[in-house]
């Protein structure tokens, strides 16, 4: 099955390419606009974050080219490594190389780069859990044998995650791998477990004494007017941004609200400011690629050669939906506010590289497709 | 190779089903919020981006007639707050509550109040603005203001008037040319950032402030200053309860000066000048002491009424004139007493010495109420009352500052009954403000011309160039020249050798006629309680300035002439000086100059017996006392027996009461 002779290799699936190079393009001139402020305000250089931006972005193009032409079943052989690599980075945090920011411990310092080891969580867990559940084929609907297993794993890496305090991700990571779990066959009943589960987890960590916090970010966003200049700010700003870029927004770098009114205004909340600066048309062409790479991503994974390969698509694929949606949504104030980054398009080195290097993982299951360009969904060719 | 399920491929294809949803889902919230929405949050946002400034004008200056400052600018800085911009407003309230010195809540409270900007507190020094301003808190700035200053404190304060806290004129000149003075204020609008930095780009736009027009005052502040003087030491002299001086070019209607004591200082309006009364006022509640706050902002000489006494026999006198229904050699019998109305018996003030048989100008001079009573009854009431209104009692004067009365008088001929025709013939049963009489006698000097008395000439822009000037203003010709010549001629004597003698100035022909009046309150005359003035004019061959000194509740004598004369004369001397009008001395003066007697002793002699030993010195004296008869005794004189004096100069004696008189009235009061 994981047989490495040489099948008919076709080409990557093209979409994925060009939608990823564009979505990294954009998100190069809109940090380069988001950022300007704080960079000229902080280091007298309004390019600070842009020209690092660029850098990562290089270093994702190559890591994405790398992984599109490593045959993706090596993964597999190594996934428990990689899965254990990555607990391992998780749990460094706490040893000295560990980094607080803003209240936080989610970063690593090597000296020469900080490094956010939730992002090799995410992609470790996504590979180990896709070779598990391809493993456990169709005993992935027996309880024991699939979904106590199952429950394990998702469980160890929400919780690492989770430890980081970052509640985002952690969600992200839980939705990541239910998707996975749900597409390999989960049995349904489990749904209503999964969700109690969920609901419960929810509830402890926004109620749980020390992340009051949380609870009032999660109560805020009906109504973020209502407290305008505390925990509502964030989204007051976030919705006035949208709000004055109109149909076809302010102009590219005309941004108002990047001006220290939306914190980090070229991290999480960068949705905004294209909204600000682009206006609707230009957020509906971002979600719009968003929607184009992820319909690819699920085809891929569909049109996938084997379980495995099949697995690790709809992994990567989710996890691109759902931190996108996730992020889209909150800056829009439709869901509670957490902090999660814009994948290929917010500033952050180590998230940036990530996403492209899962993105070259599925462009190579892509090459490994078993109907060529034709599936009942795709009317597309490349 | 395991084959993928259908079960996967289903599912798969279910989750895509899902995206479509969540996408559907997100698009229709940004059409939402950019669209439907898109108005209103763009409104906030720009609320939050724009701040707008206001610029304040700079007010404009007050002159006087030679260019004097009077009122000016000076830098103040006031503290504001946006209070959506404070993160942490119990620190910033704390260490402001520090460096400021006020209660930590109210600055608290400043600092959250749900307004856009709030003012902290205004008028803050340089030392504490640069303190703040070190510190750099978000959302807290510091904008230079203008705040009014009266460089010479209390001086003019009651032309001058004050201003609010935000520069708004509240008194005085700074009320009634307020809309001159102030200017349009100008706004800066700019957008920032969040930390109040401004953004590069819309730039920012200024609307320049057009700033505040200065204002040329008629007063001059030289004669101002000897008004002043004039005012306070009458004040002190009298001990009386306030003085009221004006001084107005007859000519033009130009109020050359106008002091009122006790006074203000206007850059403190909220405090007594006096500490004691502050302390008393310290301790009453606000609605208390904003009364008397208002009492010591009235400006007497335009904002009150009193009953003017002999001054007011100018008017009688005019319109026998005029009407011609007696001339200069008319005589007039004076037996002390008008006694041919019915219920009543008025009396001279000279009744216990009756002027007897005198011509038009003595009686003028005398001030003989028996001889007005019949001038006025001779013009008759229709006529009287004419004159009355003719000389611009009984309405506004149209002077240019606020609050102005208009006086009582009666309202119809048929309203005078033959009492009232005779008291007002002598000034009394009716009540004018000092501007209505200064500009009655101003009428006598200038020949003829009712004036509109004015404080200001001319309106200056930013360059002291002139915009506007006001002319003088005609209300109408009351009587002719050739009255008004006669009745100047009158007034001289009457103060040569009449009731005004201690207007006297030796080189300068002053004329002038006295006044005293006894006060009404709450309707009714009050014993004991006068007020007493003194209206002049100078030169009388060439009048430049007419000046009237009402001195309310003088403390022991209160004759017209003894309280406000002197002052009077003090006044109209450093004026014409000032003035550099040439003294011309006759040759009588002349005489009287080298000539010196030595006061004799009248003490404990009767009055005849007093007043015919000094005036065969060539002195005169003067016996103002109301209430004495012929058999009071002199009780005390000034200058005391020894001193030099200079021929023509005044002995004033103090009267025992004598025996009362039960038949007299007292409420049917003359002057003398």
């Amino acid at each position: 099955m994981k047989a490495r002779k040489k099948t008919k290799k076709n080409e990557p699936d093209f979409l994925i390419l060009i939608t990823t190079t564009a979505l990294v393009f954009l998100g190069i001139i809109m940090v380069y606009s988001a950022s300007w402020p704080e960079g000229t305000v902080r280091f007298e250089n309004g390019a600070y974050f842009a020209t690092r931006h660029i850098f990562w972005a290089i270093v994702g193009f190559i890591g994405m080219m790398v992984m599109m032409n490593i045959d993706y079943t090596i993964w597999k052989r190594f996934s428990p490594y990689i899965y254990i690599l990555a607990i391992v980075l998780g749990l460094l945090i706490w040893s000295p190389m560990g980094m607080e920011l803003k209240g936080a411990r989610r970063w690593l310092n090597f000296g020469f780069t900080t490094f956010m080891p939730s992002d090799a969580i995410k992609l470790g867990s996504i590979i180990f859990f896709a070779s598990f559940l391809a493993n456990k084929k169709d005993r992935v609907r027996n309880f024991f044998h699939g979904a106590i297993p199952a429950f394990f794993y998702m469980g160890l890496s929400a919780v690492l995650i989770y430890l980081q305090k970052d509640l985002g991700t952690t969600i992200v990571m839980a939705g990541t791998m239910g998707a996975m779990f749900f597409v390999a066959g989960m049995h349904l009943s489990l749904i209503a477990v999964f969700g109690s589960l969920g609901y419960i987890f929810f509830k402890y960590a926004i109620s749980s004494e020390g992340n009051e916090y949380r609870m009032a970010r999660v109560l805020m966003f009906r109504d973020p007017f209502q407290d305008r200049l505390g925990d509502g700010w964030q989204l007051v700003q976030s919705l006035y941004a949208l709000g004055s870029g109109g149909i076809l927004g302010v102009g590219l770098g005309q941004s108002r609200q990047k001006f220290f009114y939306i914190p980090e205004s070229y991290n999480d909340f960068i949705f905004s400011i294209i909204g600000e600066e682009l206006g609707l048309v230009g957020a509906v062409f971002i979600l719009l690629l968003y929607t184009i790479l992820i319909y690819r991503g699920v085809i891929t994974a569909i049109n996938a050669k084997d379980l495995f390969g099949c697995y690790l698509a709809s992994g990567i694929t989710a996890l691109i939906a759902i931190q996108s949606f996730v992020n889209i949504a909150v800056v829009t104030s439709s869901i509670p506010a957490t902090g999660i980054t814009l994948p290929l398009i917010s500033f952050g080195g180590t998230s940036l590289v990530f996403v492209m290097a899962g993105i070259g993982i599925l462009l190579n299951i892509s090459r490994y497709s078993i109907k060529k360009d034709r599936s009942v969904i795709d009317e597309g060719n490349n | 190779m395991r084959k993928i399920s259908k079960s996967t491929k289903r599912r798969l294809k279910f989750t895509l089903f899902l995206v479509t949803l969540i996408v559907f889902f997100l698009t229709y919230r940004l059409v939402k919020i950019q669209i439907i929405d898109g108005e209103s949050l763009k409104t906030g946002a720009l609320q939050q981006w724009t701040k707008s400034i206001d610029i304040k004008t700079d007010r404009g200056i007050i002159y006087d007639t030679k260019g004097r400052k009077l009122a000016v600018n000076v830098t103040a800085f006031t503290l504001w707050a946006t209070p959506s911009d404070i993160k942490n407003p119990e620190e910033v309230a704390r260490e402001l509550s520090s460096i400021i010195d006020m209660g930590y809540d109210e600055v608290y409270l400043k600092l959250t109040k749900d307004v856009h900007v709030e003012k902290i507190k205004q008028w803050i020094t340089r030392e504490v603005a640069d303190e703040i301003r070190e510190k750099n808190f978000r959302g807290i700035s510091i904008v230079d203001d203008n705040k009014r200053y009266y460089p010479f404190g209390s001086f003019a304060s009651y032309i001058l008037g004050f201003t609010d806290i935000d520069n708004n004129g509240l008194y005085g000149i700074e009320r009634a040319y307020d809309k001159y003075l102030t200017g349009i204020p100008g706004t800066w609008v700019k957008a920032t950032d969040a930390a109040n930095r401004q953004l590069p780009y819309d730039g920012e736009k200024v609307f320049e402030p057009d700033n505040g027009k200065s204002v040329v005052l008629t007063v001059d502040e030289t004669i101002q200053y000897f008004a002043e003087v004039a005012a306070t030491e009458a004040l002190i002299n009298n001990q009386a309860k306030s003085v009221s001086i004006i001084v107005m070019d007859p000519k033009t209607g130009d109020i050359l000066a106008m002091a009122n004591k006790p006074d203000y200082n206007p850059n403190t309006p909220r405090e007594s000048l006096d500490p004691e009364t502050n302390i008393q006022w310290s301790q009453l509640p606000l609605e208390e002491r904003q009364n008397r706050w208002y009492e010591m902002w009235r400006n007497y000489a335009i904002n009150d009424i009193y009953e003017p006494g002999s001054t007011f026999k100018i008017v009688t006198a005019a319109a026998t004139l005029e009407e011609a229904t007696s001339n200069l050699n008319s005589t007039y019998y004076c037996n002390g007493f008008i006694r041919d109305i019915p219920g009543v018996v008025l009396r001279c003030a000279s009744w216990f010495k009756p002027h007897g048989q005198q011509d038009f100008s003595e009686a003028f001079a005398n001030s003989c109420n028996v001889a007005f009573v019949n001038m006025a009854r001779e013009v008759g009431k229709e006529k009287m009352l004419e004159y009355i209104k003719a000389f611009g009692f009984g309405e506004l004067t149209g002077v240019d500052l606020p609050g102005e009365q208009r006086g009582i008088i009666p309202t119809n001929a048929q309203s005078i009954r033959e009492v009232n025709l005779a008291t007002l013939s002598y000034g009394h049963g009716i009540a004018v403000t000092p501007i209505q009489m200064i500009n009655a006698i101003s009428v006598v000097a200038n020949g003829g011309n009712l004036m509109t008395p004015r404080f200001a000439k001319s309106i200056l822009d930013e360059n002291n160039r002139i915009i506007e000037n006001f002319d003088p203003e005609l209300k109408r010709q009351v009587i002719s020249e050739a009255t008004a010549k006669e009745l100047l001629g009158m007034l001289e004597k009457a103060v040569i050798e009449g009731t005004g003698r201690k207007a006297y100035v030796p080189g300068y022909r002053v004329g002038g006629k006295t006044g005293t009046a006894q006060k009404i309150i709450d309707g009714r005359y009050v014993a004991g309680k006068y007020i007493s003035s003194f209206g002049g004019v100078a030169p009388v061959d060439d009048p430049k300035i007419s000046v009237l000194v009402i001195v309310d509740e003088p403390t022991g004598i209160y004759y017209g002439g003894t309280v406000a004369g002197p002052y009077a004369q003090m006044l109209i001397e450093n004026t014409l000086n000032y003035m550099e009008i040439p003294r011309k001395y006759t040759q009588e003066e002349l005489e009287n100059i080298s000539e010196v007697v030595v006061v004799p002793d009248v003490t404990g002699l009767r009055i005849f017996e007093a007043g015919g030993i000094i005036t065969d010195l060539g002195l005169k004296y003067t016996t103002e006392y109301e209430i004495f008869t012929n058999q009071s005794n002199v009780l005390d004189q000034y200058p005391a027996a020894g001193s030099e004096l200079t021929k023509g100069s005044i002995v004033d004696l103090y009267l025992d009461y004598g025996e009362s008189n039960p038949n007299l009235s007292t409420e049917i009061e003359e002057g003398n």
